[in-house]
């Protein structure tokens, strides 16, 4: 965890390392080659957010300014880049944002553990409301989570690879309304649907 | 039943009469119709003496609100029958002796897995947290105060890790109350974000146990309740958990 500060800051985590699986390098090569033609982005991932969005955020969500009275340690970092390599999330998203949609790939590590051999739920709703986040700031900028809902259908397995299919379903004025797929690799086998 | 029974004899035998649960044997305790009783699952779940740490105790990182509640609710173990649930790196501390009845691959029975809820080791810097169950009404309060690893939005909680929580404290809730074991559904809706360094305080209740499947409901407020952070609701699948020879 002693990494320089530096390094931590500007490392995009939005790319292979050795803990990944043989079929998420697979996936993510697929994927980039669709990058190729313009269609679909890779979105990098940072552990500490830009201070543009920072200001972004306090300017339209925050009513009243924070008061920095904490006495735990200011190292803060996003809750699911806080990970050492293969342990905890390791996902790459990708994004089309013409047809407003983008593909999650999940690798969920052993720290994510619920039940004993499986992913916890809560990590993959974590997960879930990542992916469709990615997917509502392509319209939407500055976004917030008012609302998730997750059907759970099979358990995943720990340390396996899954694909969230995230889409725009509608805008209402302020609200984005969302709505994703959880599937195994080869398609077959389908692990939840949420809005 | 017998066999259950006995299990219960074996493992208050071996580990002492367990903190808040002596004056419970006597009575009766109706949990569901499924399979064993509130009082089996308990023991099952709450292992005094063991090697494994336990993380649902105070440490330096504690706020003072944290740890004032803490200590109302332990009053409350010695004279109301809630029940302080131990907290362990891995779930699978907490069913020695007993294995899930679902198939799951061979190398995931890593021994350096663990609980998403205790994966951030340093005191203080992810989830500091400590569930209280009430048997007889099949509720539970967790005491939850985020660290700055849990980060999402700048200086507040990150959903998706009180979400994590929510459905941790739904599944131990949901075991104890009747053998609910898998999350088939979760709903959850955000009103309000969780400074960092705040203590936020779930309520979760059972509300039915129906159809193999245990329902319950949680509301996330400050202490004072003037703030509801969220509201969630889940749905778990009972399952029994089968006897692991190998381990014994």
């Amino acid at each position: 965890r002693l990494f320089s500060a530096e390094k931590v800051i500007h490392k995009d985590w939005a790319l292979p390392n050795p803990s990944w699986s043989k079929d998420l390098k697979l996936l993510f090569d697929q994927f980039m080659k669709k990058c190729e033609d313009g269609s679909w982005k890779r979105l990098p991932s940072y552990q500490h957010r830009s201070t543009q969005i920072s200001e972004d955020f306090k300017t339209y969500f925050l009513d009243k300014p924070l008061n920095n009275e904490n006495k735990v340690s200011q190292i803060v970092q996003l809750f699911t880049r806080g990970f050492e390599d293969g342990l905890g999330f390791e996902y790459v998203i990708f994004s089309n944002n013409d047809e407003k949609r983008t593909v999650c790939l999940f690798q969920g590590g052993p720290y994510l553990q619920g039940v004993p051999g499986f992913l916890h739920g809560g990590a993959m709703a974590t997960m879930i409301d990542t992916a469709l986040g990615s997917c509502a700031t392509i319209p939407g900028g500055a976004i917030m989570t008012a609302n998730l809902n997750i059907n759970f259908k099979r358990p995943v397995p720990l340390c396996s690879v899954v694909v969230i299919n995230s889409q725009l379903d509608k805008l209402e004025g302020r609200k984005l309304f969302l709505s994703c797929n959880v599937r195994s690799v080869d398609e077959k086998t389908l692990y939840s649907e949420a809005t | 039943m017998l066999r259950t029974g006995f299990q219960v004899a074996v493992i208050l035998g071996h580990h002492g009469a367990l903190p808040g649960l002596t004056h419970l044997l006597p009575r009766f305790n109706p949990a569901s119709a499924f399979g064993s009783s509130t009082v089996t699952l308990v023991s099952r779940v709450c292992w005094e003496m063991t090697e494994s740490k336990n993380y649902a105790l105070p440490n330096a990182s504690w706020g003072p609100d944290m740890l004032s509640l803490y200590h109302e609710f332990l009053e409350k173990t010695k004279t109301e029958g809630w029940v302080r649930l131990p907290s362990f790196r891995s779930n699978r501390d907490h069913i020695q002796g007993f294995k899930l009845p679902l198939k799951s691959s061979a190398n995931s029975d890593k021994s350096d897995s663990r609980l998403f809820t205790r994966c951030i080791e340093r005191e203080g810097q992810g989830y500091e947290y400590v569930i209280f169950f009430q048997p007889s009404e099949r509720k539970s309060i967790c005491l939850f105060q985020p660290g700055p690893y849990l980060e999402g939005a700048p200086g507040f909680a990150h959903g998706g890790s009180l979400a994590a929580l929510i459905d941790e404290t739904f599944s131990k809730t949901a075991y104890l109350s009747g053998e609910g074991l898998l999350t088939v559904n979760f709903n959850i809706r955000f009103k309000k974000l969780i400074p960092l360094g705040s203590l936020a305080v779930l309520n979760v209740n059972v509300e039915k146990i129906e159809d193999q499947k245990v329902y319950l409901s949680c509301v996330t407020q400050s202490r004072d309740q003037q703030t509801v952070y969220a509201k969630a609701s889940g749905t778990f699948l009972q399952m029994q958990l089968e006897e692991d020879s190998s381990q014994h």
